[in-house]
């Protein structure tokens, strides 16, 4: 019996592992109160920050002030919510929520955002069946973890299986790109492209099953315009080296 | 406690105001959001060498350090007008940045396997006293010192453990030889006593 809100602690102490975090920022986005309390502990932390003083090296100051001068600002999130869209590119439902039963972690509470009465129930199937699958390629004991900060902030992680012939890319972006943008995942084989799936506009966070995904040698994250690209655009967002 | 409404944040939770007469991070990181490359000059210079400290003291390589310090200054460029002051104070968001963009090249690293031994071999053999004390040691604020020593034992390590040392909470969990829901909970518990050990006096 796992409740996901006593992980807050190890949250705020950046101590979960990626399919944790990306559990509990979930269960964040949809809990007002426990987002109060994970600010005031985040206070907390800063003020454990204030001791570790050390002088940084002086050219720091420079090359930060000369990066930040080629580099645009993000305009201010806009408040997010649940848009209807049409669900090209993939299905993707509450799946990190789902991922915290693969992880062995007891009976997950999701949500499934945006969705209307008359397909819940395939969509709930769609979200069943993944989850399934997500559990069986993380549960291969050959299963190889890779993982790539995002330019944009946030974390690409992508497990790979051979005896599954599969893979699980997780997304968890800091926040979704500006408005009419979107994340998009590419696999890369032979130098070669080819889509992996868009996230919605607004959606930071993704769980992707991909069949065959050891044969691939790279996989990349690009923000592309909505609803999806048919090539990548530069530059990548990430790209995770498999090989 | 005027403007704010009684669901809101407490008052005795809003940033612990710094006492000498420095630049205020939230007036300048508003201004950072508004693309004012000059306030950002001041703010590197306020928040730098404690963003610097931290990474450096999660990742222990200068080097390293200092890479992953530049990418988290950018990032608060990048993102200042996304900081939100109705959720937390600007060094709460940047220390939030900082810690986090230090733990994952641990765990990077770590994933690419490299060091997960060694790490994990050294740290057995830390006494932990040693490793709260050097914490404590280097902590100048009093305040905070005077509020770890106040924690119990295990909540002290849990906290100290995963923030200053990067440490996941299974690797927590394996270095104390508790429980992982034990070491949970007292993460949780350890930074809530913190937290009301540090709020000032609430004024009647």
């Amino acid at each position: 019996m796992t409740d996901v809100h006593s992980l807050i602690g190890a949250y705020v102490l950046d101590a979960l592992d990626d399919i944790d975090r990306a559990t509990f920022d979930r269960h964040l986005r949809d809990c007002e109160v426990c987002r109060q309390e994970a600010d005031e502990l985040f206070e907390v932390t800063a003020r454990l920050a204030d001791g570790a003083w050390s002088v940084p090296p002086p050219r720091l100051r420079d090359n930060v002030l000369a990066e930040i001068s080629t580099i645009r600002q993000l305009p201010p999130t806009m408040v997010a919510r649940p848009q209807p869209r049409s669900r090209r590119g993939m299905r993707l439902v509450a799946a990190a929520a789902a991922l915290v039963t693969a992880a062995g972690a007891a009976v997950a509470v999701y949500t499934v955002q945006d969705q209307r009465v008359r397909d819940a129930q395939s969509r709930l199937e769609a979200a069943q069946a993944s989850e399934a699958r997500v559990r069986s390629i993380l549960g291969a004991p050959d299963v190889q973890t890779r993982s790539e900060t995002l330019k944009s902030g946030g974390r690409v992680t992508v497990s790979s299986s051979r005896l599954q012939n599969a893979g699980v890319i997780m997304l968890t972006a800091d926040s979704a790109p500006a408005a009419g943008s979107v994340y998009q995942m590419w696999t890369i084989r032979s130098g070669a492209p080819a889509s992996a799936g868009a996230l919605r506009e607004g959606q930071s966070a993704a769980v992707q099953v991909v069949e065959g995904l050891p044969a691939v040698s790279n996989v990349g994250v690009t923000i592309e315009k909505a609803p999806e690209s048919a090539t990548p655009t530069a530059p990548l967002d990430a790209l995770v080296n498999l090989a | 406690m005027a403007e704010r409404g009684v669901g809101d944040r407490p008052e005795h939770l809003t940033p612990v105001p710094t006492p000498e007469t420095v630049p205020d991070a939230g007036l300048l990181l508003a201004s950072v959001a508004r693309g004012d490359e000059k306030a950002f000059g001041k703010l590197y210079d306020l928040v730098t060498p404690r963003v610097y400290g931290l990474v450096r003291r999660v990742l222990r390589d200068p080097a390293q350090a200092e890479e992953v310090a530049q990418e988290v200054l950018v990032e608060i460029w990048r993102n200042a007008a996304r900081w939100d002051p109705d959720r937390g104070s600007a060094t709460a968001w940047i220390f939030m940045i900082a810690h986090r963009r230090a733990v994952d090249r641990v765990r990077a690293e770590q994933a690419a396997g490299d060091r997960a031994a060694r790490v994990a071999a050294a740290s057995v053999d830390t006494p932990y006293d040693e490793v709260a004390d050097e914490v404590a040691v280097r902590l100048e604020r009093q305040q905070v010192r005077h509020c770890l020593d106040a924690l119990t034992e295990v909540q002290r390590q849990a906290v100290t453990l995963a923030f200053y040392q990067g440490h996941s909470y299974p690797q927590v969990s394996e270095l104390l030889r508790v429980p992982l829901p034990t070491v949970k909970s007292r993460m949780r518990d350890g930074l809530i006593r913190l937290r009301d050990c540090l709020t000032p006096e609430v004024a009647a």
